[in-house]
C-alpha cells in the first residue's frame, strides 16, 4: 500500500471514529505504531519506556484528534505529536540525569572514538550507545534537532513545524548543536581513558 | 572529531532497530481512551436563568445610576444652574412651539 492510499484510508478511519467509532482508533494505532515506536526509540533506549511514550503519543493524539484538519497526512500530524512527547520526555530526563550521573559505554565504542582509523566501523547497537551518552550533554531541544535532521532525515521545515521555531532557528540551532555534540564525544573518549 | 566520524557514528546509529510494539499495543491504548473522563459538554443556560444570574448586579447598577442623577441634579440646582426640566420648557417657548417653530 502506498502513502496516499494509506493517507485517504486513514481519512475515511478518521471520519468513522469521529462519528463516535472509538474502537476503530485501534486500527489507527496498528498502523502507525511501528513508526511512533521507531521515533521514540531515537531518544529513548528503554523498551518499556518507549511504550509509555507510545501509549501518551496515542492518547494525546485522541484528545487532539479535533485539531487534526486533514491538510497533510495523519502520519505526518502523528510524527509531530511524538516528537512533543520526546521533547518532554528529554526535558523530565535531563533534570533525572543530572542526579544520577552517566551509563558505562563498551569498550568497542570507547576503542572506536579513539581510533582516527576512518574505515573503522562501529556497530549500531553501540554507536546508538555512544550518541545517546555524548547528546546528554545537549540540551532537549538541541537533541530533538540532532535526532531529526541525522537520525530520521528530517527536513528543516519539518523539524521547525515540529518545534514551532523557524527554519533559520532550526539550521542555527543544528549548527551550534552539533558543534555540542563534537565537543561532547571529545570530551568522552578523553575522560574515559 | 572529524565531520567524516560524526556522519559515520549518526550511519551506524540510524541501522539500530527499534524494539517492536507488544501484541496488545493497540488495545491497552483502547483501554487508556476508555479510563479518560469524558470531554464535559457546555453548559447551556436559558435566558431567564442568565437574567436571574445577572439581576443583582443590574439592579446595583442601575440604583447607582439613579442616585447619581439625584445628586447631580440637586447639585446643580443648588449651584443656580437651571434644571433640566426648566431647561426643556424654555426650549419648548422659545423655539419649538413658536409660528417659525415645528
Amino acid at each position: 500500500m502506498n502513502s496516499t492510499e494509506t493517507a485517504s484510508d486513514d481519512a475515511e478511519l478518521l471520519e468513522r471514529i469521529r462519528g463516535g467509532a472509538t474502537d476503530d482508533f485501534a486500527e489507527l494505532v496498528r498502523r502507525h505504531q511501528s513508526r511512533v515506536f521507531a521515533i521514540l526509540h531515537r531518544y529513548e533506549r528503554d523498551a518499556h519506556k518507549v511504550e509509555d511514550l507510545a501509549q501518551e503519543t496515542f492518547l494525546k493524539a485522541w484528545r487532539a484528534l479535533g485539531q487534526f484538519d486533514g491538510r497533510a497526512p495523519f502520519e505526518h500530524w502523528l510524527s509531530r505529536v511524538a516528537a512533543r512527547v520526546a521533547l518532554d520526555h528529554l526535558r523530565k530526563e535531563k533534570r533525572r540525569q543530572n542526579e544520577i550521573g552517566l551509563p558505562e559505554l563498551g569498550d568497542d565504542a570507547l576503542d572506536w572514538l579513539r581510533n582516527d582509523d576512518e574505515k573503522s566501523e562501529l556497530d549500531a547497537r553501540s554507536a546508538a550507545e555512544l550518541l545517546e551518552l555524548a547528546m546528554r550533554e545537549l540540551s532537549p531541544a538541541d537533541r530533538l534537532v540532532i535526532t531529526m535532521q541525522e537520525l530520521e532525515g528530517r527536513s528543516v521545515k519539518e523539524i521547525a513545524v515540529a518545534m514551532g521555531a523557524s527554519g533559520v532557528a532550526v539550521r542555527v540551532r543544528a549548527m551550534r548543536a552539533r558543534s555540542k555534540l563534537r565537543q561532547a564525544l571529545e570530551k568522552i573518549a578523553k575522560e574515559k581513558l | 572529531m572529524n565531520d567524516r566520524k560524526l556522519k559515520q557514528l549518526f550511519a551506524s546509529a540510524r541501522k539500530e532497530a527499534a524494539s517492536a510494539p507488544p501484541a496488545d499495543f493497540a488495545t491497552d491504548v483502547l483501554r487508556a481512551i476508555r479510563r479518560e473522563p469524558p470531554a464535559a459538554a457546555p453548559e447551556i443556560i436559558p435566558v431567564f436563568d442568565q437574567l436571574n444570574l445577572w439581576f443583582p448586579r443590574l439592579a446595583l447598577a442601575a440604583s447607582t445610576v439613579i442616585v447619581l442623577c439625584f445628586a447631580l441634579d440637586y447639585g446643580l440646582t443648588a449651584a443656580g444652574v437651571p434644571s433640566l426640566s426648566d431647561g426643556m420648557s424654555q426650549l419648548s417657548a422659545q423655539w419649538l412651539l413658536t409660528p417659525t417653530g415645528l
